[in-house]
């Protein structure tokens, strides 16, 4: 991200222009002020939105200068971790977590599934979860959010769901999936809204940062 | 005139000329969206890229859903026009006499306008509504912008295979319907004892009214109906403002459906 000024009617973004280079290996955290803003920070970052300015670039691929189908390929390397209100209702949680793998991929859909299976379990769940989101608990819906965002060992991974951060014992999961991601030369994005959670150091953050009217301003967490 | 005046006097010209386009536009903006569509439809269809195994899952998911679903009420529907319709008219031609004209008018009313007609609107209110509200809500929540942000483009995943899905079932439940119809004015006829030919006498008697313009025309109306009612169903549900509910949004697409429905065919009726 070099520059980059969105058009001001469609976002929630600061007037500033926004400087941002994630490498592989990188977990940028970035404290967002509220959920609007951050969801549409994820979408800049995926090039959904249009700019005023700057560019906008991932794996080396401007967004703006991209056809539409090769684009939505490059998304489909993306992994996002949404919040409660993400979910296909007349899909199955299972149908859910495996459609951006099987639309984008030719992947076997029972290894997708396996893989699945395998993540549901890291993250707390029983299995894959194979109920209409709406007869799943909440908790349960934030884990296979999880699943849904890590599945297909994605390129980048954008964590925007402040519900994250009110299920206790995901971190240890949540952790050791990024650090699975790491490993496989991955980076991620975790768009928070808790300065508390911006400032825990037990997060392994490579660079941390907040969105101000100024732009992306680093910091660091408070010892 | 100066040079200053003339560009002044274009630009009030554009301005007028905006104001008129943006109204119209506005107006003319659903018909626009429905043939956007109906051309991305075809050029997408016939791509092998586009069918992936996403769009196939989805397809047969409304099909099972749009046909399997609807057969039922459809023959019920044929039911009740084979009797309202087929053994009224083979009793009344029967008993003046005019027994020979029992082919052309049932191909005339039943076979060319009835039966479209009411296939269109089975599909229209069993599964037209619940596109209108699986759409509509997601665009509502915002799970269109999810897809969006996972690659997963809403025309080819959602409207695509909707579209071919409701095409293929309109002209199923067209065929059964015509042929529930027939038979049930048959079958009751014969019960009054008013028939002296049998099931098989009077399909040749349909089938020999039928021109042969009528053999592609049927097909190639059912196929549209269908393709419409969907595609006026996915616009309704894709085009929900904050605010519309199922109170707002079910009656608006209903009411598009009815008038495509009845447009495409009033507009084959008049080429045929």
């Amino acid at each position: 991200m070099a520059d980059a000024l969105p058009e001001p009617m469609v976002s929630r973004l600061p007037l500033a222009p926004l400087d941002l280079r994630v490498m592989v290996e990188d977990n940028v955290l970035i404290e967002a002020e509220d959920a609007p803003q951050a969801a549409a920070f994820a979408n800049l970052c995926c090039g959904l939105l249009p700019l005023r300015a700057g560019t906008v670039k991932f794996l080396g691929h401007d967004w703006a200068n991209t056809p539409h189908e090769r684009a939505s390929a490059l998304r489909g390397r993306i992994g996002q971790v949404y919040g409660a209100n993400s979910w296909i209702s007349f899909l199955t949680v299972e149908a859910n977590i495996l459609l951006q793998q099987l639309h984008h991929t030719t992947v076997p859909a029972a290894r997708l599934r396996d893989g699945a299976a395998e993540l549901s379990l890291s993250f707390g769940l029983p299995g894959l979860p194979l109920t209409r989101p709406d007869e799943l608990t909440f908790e349960d819906l934030v884990r296979a959010s999880c699943v849904r965002g890590f599945i297909g060992q994605p390129r980048l991974i954008i964590l925007m769901s402040p519900e994250l951060e009110r299920v206790a014992d995901l971190r240890p999961a949540l952790f050791n999936a990024l650090a699975a991601a790491r490993n496989r030369q991955a980076a991620t994005i975790w768009l928070t809204l808790s300065h508390i959670v911006w400032n825990d150091r037990s997060i392994p953050a490579t660079a941390r940062l907040r969105l101000t009217e100024h732009g992306l301003v680093p910091g660091r967490a408070l010892p | 005139m100066t040079g200053a005046s003339v560009d002044s006097a274009a630009i009030a010209a554009r301005r007028v000329l905006a104001v008129i386009g943006r109204v119209v536009r506005i107006r003319a903006s659903f018909l626009l969206m429905l043939g956007a569509m109906s051309w991305g439809v075809l050029l997408e269809a016939g791509r092998p890229r586009s069918w992936r195994r996403t769009v196939r899952a989805e397809f047969r998911r409304t099909l099972r859903q749009a046909a399997g679903g609807g057969l039922a009420t459809a023959l019920v529907t044929a039911g009740l026009t084979g009797l309202a319709l087929v053994a009224q008219a083979l009793y009344w031609l029967g008993l003046t006499g005019q027994g020979e004209l029992e082919g052309s008018l049932i191909v005339t009313v039943l076979v060319r306008e009835l039966a479209p007609l009411l296939t269109g609107m089975v599909l229209l209110g069993r599964s037209g509504t619940v596109t209108v509200t699986e759409l509509g809500l997601l665009r509502l929540g915002g799970q269109m912008n999810v897809m969006a942000a996972q690659g997963l483009d809403p025309f080819l995943l959602l409207v695509l295979p909707r579209t071919l899905a409701f095409a293929l079932t309109s002209f199923t439940l067209g065929m059964f319907f015509v042929l529930g119809a027939l038979v049930t004015g048959f079958v009751a006829n014969s019960l009054l004892g008013a028939v002296q030919e049998s099931l098989w006498t009077f399909f040749d008697h349909v089938l020999s009214s039928m021109r042969r313009v009528d053999f592609a025309m049927f097909p190639l109306k059912m196929l549209l109906i269908g393709a419409l009612v969907a595609l006026t169903a996915c616009i309704t549900g894709l085009t929900a403002r904050p605010g519309d509910d199922a109170a707002v949004l079910l009656p608006r697409g209903f009411v598009r459906g009815v008038l495509a429905i009845m447009v495409a065919s009033l507009a084959f009726s008049l080429a045929a």
